[in-house]
């Protein structure tokens, strides 16, 4: 049995299968090819230097709070809701987080640069949470839409972060705190875990379909299988080589990645992730299931505040200043990030990885925009369109898989 | 013409794929008369009422209606045409805007308007003018979502009028009042009648038809069995029209021997959780034996869809009576606490309460039962689709994989991923509400084998269903719910179509 006995086959039907596959998934593809011919243009119009390591490392940096938003803000619309408090809660807590470093700290913790650091981020995380539990509580408990609550919340934290910083900029900037966001994984550690994050996908490929085969599941043509994998494994191998060659893997892409892994496997593996769809996808089903609407809402928006909490810890310690414009519009960029990757607004679809991309998208838009002179008012414009052609982009792609 | 008849049927037959609706249909109405159109739920009486209010054209059913001497030949924007030429009709479920005023909702979209603005005073005078002319006690001013059901049918018996109507047609209009305001529509429709308004009562109680309505046609499965002058008519006739007919071989035959009684429901009182001045359950008791199917009959709106959903924890307010599991008293809060107890509800509306369609069998199966599979925080998926597999094979749910979304389903398959998902949850009572409707006869077949299994292999049913004949086909004894209490519960040899039918309209109590 095995593998050897069915390649003549596979290989026949290899080219049908993989057309298959390519268009039952049209639209995680699409999203990928929309990335890569965006790079495409950038990389030719810049002569090359936007896909150079520096410009490179700096585009992941930059996605990262956005998508530290974005990994949240799926299972918050997957469930029918909406949370416009979060970029503000991320500069809220970015502003509590450098004024604890600067002015706190500074007089209770002298010359304890590490612990003051590490005492930081559990408090901001904690601020985060607690923000996120109290607009979950009035959500879900006392039934007030979240569009309405997180809404007020926003006014609420603009107001906070005057209220902290009173109008002035707080620097945040102290060692240890700034290495979270600024700093980079040596060179040789990278490629230990460019290696090992390669490994697990392989592993966990051939582990998937000997499942599959244990339960007698017809599997997928092992060259459609194989294929993903070497591409996401070479993906992962030509970051590597090319932060490497710059500086490293920076700290904060390190920390998303395995943000980003835990959600993944939390929205696919757990009680906490199916019922989250399940919710979306038929609230009363899902209550005569006997799932607790308002008890996982109430969770989701705990862990959206946690993780704006860690984004709004990366903000500040990447920007190394808590301003009082910190964190606006970025949930914006979220929920572009979440409604690009193929969260579907009416609920009960959408996928991390899927944001993820989303993310990347925006950050490579922007980042180009933001890093030409000429194009200073063209990137005024995108702010303000990006949400809107996202979401535009999104409804054709959708109604064009329905139609396929 | 004859200018007594105000309306005719001629030959109305009217086809949807698989089903006959209507078959060949002929009456006539007289002009001023009250005429009531009676039958079994599924006897053709909506989709008549559907013809003459122009939701379905007059292209896509066979015969004709005549209206006034003249064929009705409604086209594309038939329902304003139906209303133009004076037929209005007051649905079951009402059709006001909640938030706006009486005035408002009687005269929406037709404002009376004065050089582009609405006005006010004249819509407010008019619509005062019509509530007095037929004595509706509503003023035209309180917000319609401050009435109780009766005044709102009032108000929209006023809409109806406002509009010219010469026949006015009511669905079932008593099916959500209480005894007064049941007697005050009655007294309306007689004086509708005095001022020369044509209606059309659409009623499955009897004694409704007996107070107010001068003829009488009975439908039953899309046939019109008789058209006769109500004095001319007894209850026990009218009830042997409606449902008499044999009983076929539909129903597999099973052996069973009923334990002793696992589940008692004891005088359970309980509110409306959305209007908490009402009761929806007003008195019932009942119980059920281990391996036992007990089958609950009532029409609609006898409370029995509420009755389930409360024992499950997810509708009424229970305000009196006690709900015993093995002989200690549950009193489930959610669906959880209910699932945990040993209930399981296979709910009447599959696709909005049932199912997640947009995603796999595997899911929708394993949903209420996650726990089961999980540790502390991992699914183990192994264990789910183990369990998941073996459901649907036993139940032969004929599908590619357990990964195809569940929407993608035929109506009978998407009944038996209900069941099996109700199923790996290890009920010891299992509740299923209409488990048959919209399914195909094959899978209905398999269904009531199914429940013959399981009913041998100890677990008790209570089975909701409107198809009387499968009620009595599947069931080892009987109760019959009317207007939110239980009457009685046959025995099943007992309980014949005569006599469920008069326990469920009221006729008799015991």
């Amino acid at each position: 049995m095995g593998i050897s006995n069915q390649t003549v086959q596979d290989k026949t039907n290899f080219k049908s299968e993989l057309f298959q596959v390519l268009r039952l998934n049209v639209q995680t593809y699409t999203i990928l090819l929309a990335l890569i011919g965006i790079w495409a243009i950038f990389f030719f119009t810049t002569k090359g230097t936007y896909l150079a390591p520096q410009n490179i490392s700096n585009l992941f940096r930059q996605m990262s709070v956005t998508a530290f938003l974005a990994a949240g803000m799926v299972l918050v619309i997957v469930t029918g809701n909406i949370d416009l408090s979060v970029g503000k809660l991320a500069g809220f807590v970015s502003v509590v987080a450098a004024y604890l470093q600067a002015n706190f700290w500074y007089k209770y913790l002298p010359d304890q640069p590490l612990l003051s650091a590490v005492l930081t981020v559990i408090a901001s995380l904690l601020v985060g949470s607690l923000f996120g539990a109290i607009q979950g509580y009035i959500i879900s408990f006392l039934r007030v839409p979240s569009f309405i609550v997180t809404l007020g919340g926003q006014w609420l934290l603009t107001g906070l972060i005057l209220l902290v910083t009173a109008g002035k900029t707080i620097p945040a900037n102290q060692p240890w705190f700034s290495d979270i966001a600024q700093g980079y994984v040596p060179v040789t550690w990278g490629w230990i875990f460019c290696i090992v994050a390669i490994a697990f996908l392989f592993w966990n490929m051939f582990r998937s379909r000997q499942n599959k085969r244990k339960h007698g599941f017809e599997l997928q043509n092992i060259y459609i299988d194989l294929l993903a994998v070497v591409f996401a494994a070479v993906v992962i191998l030509v970051y590597v080589y090319n932060v490497n060659s710059y500086k490293g893997i920076q700290n904060p892409v390190l920390l998303l990645a395995i943000t980003a892994m835990i959600m993944i496997y939390v929205s696919n593996n757990t009680r906490f992730g199916r019922y989250s769809y399940a919710i979306g996808g038929n609230r009363d089903a899902a209550r005569l299931s006997g799932i607790s609407i308002s008890g996982m809402v109430f969770k989701i928006f705990v862990l959206m505040g946690f993780l704006s909490g860690v984004g709004g810890v990366v903000l500040a310690s990447y920007v190394g200043y808590g301003t009082t414009a910190a964190g606006a519009g970025y949930e914006l960029d979220a929920i572009a990030a979440c409604i690009l990757g193929g969260t579907s607004t009416l609920g009960g679809i959408g996928t991390i990885q899927g944001a993820m991309i989303g993310a990347l998208i925006i950050a490579s838009l922007s980042t180009r925009f933001a890093n030409d002179e000429r194009s200073a008012c063209m990137a005024i414009c995108f702010e303000g369109h990006r949400a809107g052609s996202g979401c535009a982009c999104r409804r054709v792609l959708q109604e064009e898989s329905i139609n396929y | 013409m004859d200018n007594d008849i105000i309306l005719e049927f001629k030959n109305v037959t009217k086809k949807f794929p698989g089903v006959v609706a209507l078959n060949d249909v002929s009456f006539k109405i007289r002009r001023g008369e009250i005429h009531g159109i009676c039958g079994e739920n599924g006897a053709g009486k909506s989709t008549l009422m559907k013809i003459l209010s122009g939701v379905y054209p007059h292209d896509t059913y066979d015969g004709s209606v005549i209206f006034n001497g003249e064929e009705l030949r409604l086209g594309d924007s038939a329902i304003k045409e139906a209303g133009n030429k004076g037929i209005a009709i007051v649905y079951q479920e009402l059709t006001l805007v909640p938030t706006m005023s009486v005035g408002e909702n009687v005269f929406l979209g037709r404002e009376p308007l004065e050089h582009g603005s609405i006005n006010w005073n004249k819509l407010y005078a008019d619509t005062r003018e019509i509530l007095t002319k037929y004595q509706l006690d509503v003023s035209p001013q309180v917000t319609v979502k401050n009435l109780g059901v009766g005044k709102m049918q009032m108000v929209e018996i006023a809409k109806a009028l406002s509009e010219k109507a010469s026949i006015l047609i009511l669905d079932e209009p008593t099916s959500a009042l209480s005894e007064t305001e049941i007697d005050k529509l009655m007294d309306i429709l007689e004086i509708l009648k005095s001022n020369g308004i044509t209606c059309i009562y659409i009623t499955h109680k009897l004694d409704e038809l007996f107070r107010v309505t001068d003829h009488v046609t009975v439908l039953r499965d899309g046939k019109e069995i008789v058209t006769q002058e109500t004095k001319a008519l007894t209850q026990e006739k009218l009830v042997s029209y409606m449902v008499g007919r044999e009983m076929k071989e539909r129903f597999p035959k099973s052996s069973r021997a009923p334990g002793d009684v696992v589940f008692k429901v004891e005088d359970l009182h309980a509110l409306d959780p959305n209007e908490t001045s009402r009761k929806v359950l007003n008195g019932v008791s009942f119980n059920v034996r281990k391996g036992e199917i007990l089958g609950i009959a009532g029409l609609m709106g006898a409370g029995r869809t509420e009755l389930v959903m409360t024992l499950f924890g997810e509708y009424g307010k229970i305000v009196n009576g006690k709900i015993l599991l093995n002989g200690q008293e549950i009193r489930p809060a959610n669906a959880r606490q209910a699932i945990d107890a040993g209930l399981s509800l296979v709910p009447e509306d599959r696709k909005g309460m049932g199912l997640v369609l947009i995603q796999s069998i595997l899911k929708n199966i394993s949903l209420p039962n996650l726990d089961q599979f999980s540790g502390f925080f991992r699914i183990d998926a192994d264990a789910e689709l183990k369990a998941s597999m073996a459901q649907s094979k036993s139940l032969t749910i004929k599908a590619p994989t357990l990964q195809v979304a569940v929407e993608t389903l035929s109506g009978g398959n998407q009944q038996k991923v209900v069941i099996s998902k109700w199923l790996l949850s290890k009920p010891v009572v299992l509740i299923m509400d209409d488990p048959t409707r919209g399914v195909d006869v094959g899978a209905k077949y398999e269904i009531y084998k199914l429940m013959n299994d399981l009913a041998e292999n100890g677990v008790a049913i209570i089975m909701i269903s409107s198809d009387l004949e499968e009620v009595l086909g599947m069931s080892d004894r009987v109760m019959v719910m009317c207007s939110g209490h239980s009457t009685t519960t046959l025995p099943v040899a007992e309980a014949t179509v005569e006599r469920v039918m008069s326990l469920a309209t009221g006729m008799s109590s015991s």
